[in-house]
């Protein structure tokens, strides 16, 4: 018994000091193997540790496209055998502090987009943060160019003499792009006996009666939200007296009492008078008209092209077509619309070349047709719109004809704007005439050219 | 006389009527909200705005599990649990020391230190963004070249793919996270350092006297009296560091890249489309991620009284 406890001790002393032998030899090994490694971490390159095959780095903050984003990398991956990594960042704002940041540090990854104006793009661009793609677009007889609608191309070109002062050519991809239409519920129209969507703006107000007897609610709209009125006055306002005109109307050289503008106030109060505007249409935010709309509780709505991904949501049986609002003037009609999200290809990546043809192969036709299924968005390529849904080729084809005032040459005093759509409102409450609000606006216009002048 | 006594007592109640339908009133803003929470995750998409109804009459109980996957919440959870356990700790531990050396060691500059410490409280995050994200930026460059240094020697020792992979874990694990802890840590010392050191001026010298004489140095004085008798205000500190490392989002996007490593709050922006916005699975999941900061404030709650009226307690 004796003997086995002193061989356990034994044991145990021998135990110890190896232990203790080991300890200090190892912080003095340790000690010595990190600072020769210190000493040789200068001579190290900037390169990673393993070199991986191709891999392309995508920032975006498109949440409901993250998924079939990372379908169609899958699918490059087969085809190419290059991995391209879409890395998520959402929302929008905190998707903006990430990139300004990584543009600071000069880690941006080779491709990612901007979610802020033209003048912080440029900015970007600058900088030399962004390729331009104007080569690659204009080879071939513009072969790639042609693939996307103008308008989606405009929001990524700067022109020549640009005031930003940028190397005119083309610094973006467009994905996707939007415009703000009418919407018709087929199944309320069939009931209240109307065949087909009007055409011109008597049609239309000639259904307020048919629609009121039955009642059903007539338009709705966010008008709440006041830039939805400016959007719908604003495509009477070209259809009425032109493109022409109303740009002058901006620069001062034609006054908002003319008998034009006068006739864009009085439509609004023929609307009222026909009884097709819904109940509380001046107060309605988005979110409510699309709530009503999608539960058949209006004929007709006044909506952007996300709409359809919205409708999509709250009511996936909804009948319902895209109609250009009714014609009431000679001139073309011009609707809200632009490219909706665009992505950049890191003009300092390794990578560029794959980024550029990447994001070539993700614009082409096959591939914008299964993200416009997927996600419900319009296509920015016009050459997929047999591939896409009825509703959505409906407000494809409307993209030639789309404006907006961030690219208009002049713009509009904030306070006129303002005043503008808010007149609108009192109008549709009954407070004012067109005759006056116009006198109204033109009143602040005419102050705010003088301030300008001064 | 008695008059006078059932006027007293009629008053009394009346004030107490009042308040209590003021903190009625206070609650139910309070509780509102959870509610709606709710019982928004147990509709439809299409009832969500339609239906008024708190609690739906046939509840959507899949939501949940349709939150849980989509939003892939277990990584996030995780990821969550962890961060929030480190950061706590490490703020607790850094303020604690660091309230204790302000109240008790004098010395040149404590006084400008201290106020300078105050001040960072006053600096927004957004505000720190581009430097902290440059500076994060930087660290991992040296790092990048240390590792590619040693990685020669290690793969004496190592098999090379062993090297390459434990290189690519700590570069793409290891170091997002603990550069977002060390952040995270650093943006709450301000205010728990004001707590612990209004605390710590409070509390008795004798007792660190009387430890002192039983052969406490200063470590052990912070270690044996000053954090025992902090407990109220540790429990703050970590109800509101919780609170705040809990549904931080910002910072995490910007210092983590890797999906793997990112918080709870992640699994919650799936839901939020650029136009459609899936508000049953989003409030599920938000009721998901509030349950657990629940039970820590419910844990703590009790403290937060004495916290905060630490001063007249302490001793």
């Amino acid at each position: 018994m004796r003997g086995k406890n002193e061989r356990m001790q034994a044991g145990m002393n021998m135990k110890k000091s190896f232990l203790k032998c080991f300890k200090s030899n190892f912080y003095f090994l340790f000690s010595i193997f990190v600072i020769s490694t210190f000493l040789t971490a200068g001579c190290g390159g900037n390169s990673e540790i393993s070199k991986p095959a191709v891999t392309i780095s995508v920032w975006h903050w498109m949440t409901d496209r993250d998924n079939a984003f990372n379908e169609l990398a899958k699918r490059y991956e087969e085809k190419t055998g290059i991995k391209v990594k879409f890395e998520l960042y959402a929302p929008s704002d905190s998707y903006t502090q990430k990139v300004r940041a990584a543009a600071q540090a000069g880690t941006l990854p080779d491709i990612f987009g901007i979610l802020a104006e033209k003048r912080d793009f440029a900015s970007f661009v600058i900088a030399g943060h962004v390729a331009n793609l104007s080569p690659d677009m204009e080879k071939d007889a513009g072969l790639w160019k042609n693939d996307f609608f103008s308008r989606a191309i405009a929001v990524n070109e700067f022109l020549p003499d640009n005031e930003f002062r940028v190397t005119p050519g083309i610094y973006g991809v467009p994905l996707d792009v939007m415009n703000i239409q009418m919407l018709y519920n087929k199944d309320l129209l069939k009931q209240a006996g109307i065949k087909k969507p009007p055409k011109t703006l008597e049609e239309f107000l000639a259904m307020g009666e048919k629609l009121k007897a039955l009642g059903i609610q007539g338009l709705v709209s966010g008008w709440g939200e006041v830039w939805m009125i400016d959007c719908f006055a604003s495509n009477y306002a070209f259809n009425i007296m032109g493109e022409e005109k109303v740009m002058r109307t901006i620069k001062g050289e034609v006054p908002y009492t003319d008998a034009d503008w006068i006739k864009v106030f009085g439509l609004f109060k023929e609307l009222n008078d026909s009884g097709l505007l819904a109940n509380g249409i001046v107060t309605m935010v988005n979110k409510t008209a699309e709530q009503l709309f999608a539960n058949s509780k209006a004929a007709f709505a006044f909506n952007g092209s996300w709409c359809v991904n919205v409708y999509a949501g709250m009511n996936p049986n909804l009948s319902y077509g895209a109609m250009f609002p009714p014609n009431y003037g000679e001139f073309p009609m011009k609707i809200w619309g632009g490219a909706g999200s665009s992505l950049l290809v890191n003009d300092r990546s390794l990578v560029k070349k794959e980024a550029i043809d990447f994001l070539r192969w993700l614009s082409s036709a096959e591939q914008q047709a299964y993200l416009s299924e997927v996600t419900k968005n319009l296509p920015a390529n016009k050459n997929c719109l047999t591939k896409i849904s009825p509703i959505l080729s409906d407000f494809s084809q409307a993209m030639e004809a789309t404006t907006h005032p961030n690219i208009w040459p002049v713009h509009e005093f904030p306070q006129v704007i303002e005043a503008f759509d808010k007149s609108i409102q009192s109008i549709i409450i009954g407070e004012k005439t067109p005759q006056r609000v116009a006198e109204e606006v033109q009143k602040i216009k005419e102050r705010e050219l003088q301030k300008r002048a001064r | 006389m008695k008059d006078g006594a059932s006027k007293y007592i009629l008053k009394k109640r009346l004030e107490l009527v009042v308040i209590y339908i003021f903190l009625g009133i206070v609650a139910l803003t309070c509780i509102l909200p959870l509610l709606w929470m709710f019982g928004s995750s147990l509709k439809t998409q299409g009832t969500v705005f339609s239906d008024p109804s708190l609690i739906p009459a046939h509840p959507e109980w899949r939501n949940y599990y349709l939150a849980w996957t989509k939003g892939e919440f277990g990584i996030y959870f995780l990821n969550s649990i962890f961060y929030t356990a480190v950061v706590v700790f490490g703020i607790i531990i850094v303020s604690s020391l660091a309230a204790y050396g302000f109240s008790r060691l004098k010395f040149p500059g404590s006084n400008f230190l201290f106020h300078m410490f105050l001040a960072a409280m006053m600096v927004p995050l957004p505000g720190s963004f581009v430097p902290l994200y440059v500076l994060v930026n930087n660290i991992r460059k040296v790092l990048l070249n240390f590792l590619t240094a040693i990685s020669p020697q290690l793969a004496h020792i190592f098999p090379q793919g062993f090297v390459q992979q434990s290189n690519t874990f700590i570069l793409n694990q290891v170091f997002p996270r603990g550069a977002y802890v060390f952040c995270m840590i650093n943006v709450g010392l301000s205010l728990s350092i004001y707590i612990l050191k209004t605390f710590f001026d409070k509390m008795p010298k004798e007792l660190e006297d009387a430890a002192r004489i039983d052969g406490c140095n200063k470590l052990g004085i912070w270690r044996h009296v000053a954090i025992p008798l902090a407990k109220p205000a540790i429990a703050v500190i970590t109800i509101f560091n919780s609170l705040n490392v809990w549904n931080e989002y910002i910072l995490a996007q910007l210092i983590l890249s890797s999906k793997e490593t990112m918080p709870l709050q992640r699994g919650l922006i799936v839901f939020q489309g650029m136009h459609v916005t899936d508000y049953p699975l989003l409030m599920a999941g938000m009721t998901m991620t509030a349950i657990p900061i629940i039970i820590i404030y419910l844990i703590f709650q009790k403290y937060i009284i004495k916290g905060i009226t630490a001063g007249a307690l302490v001793g």
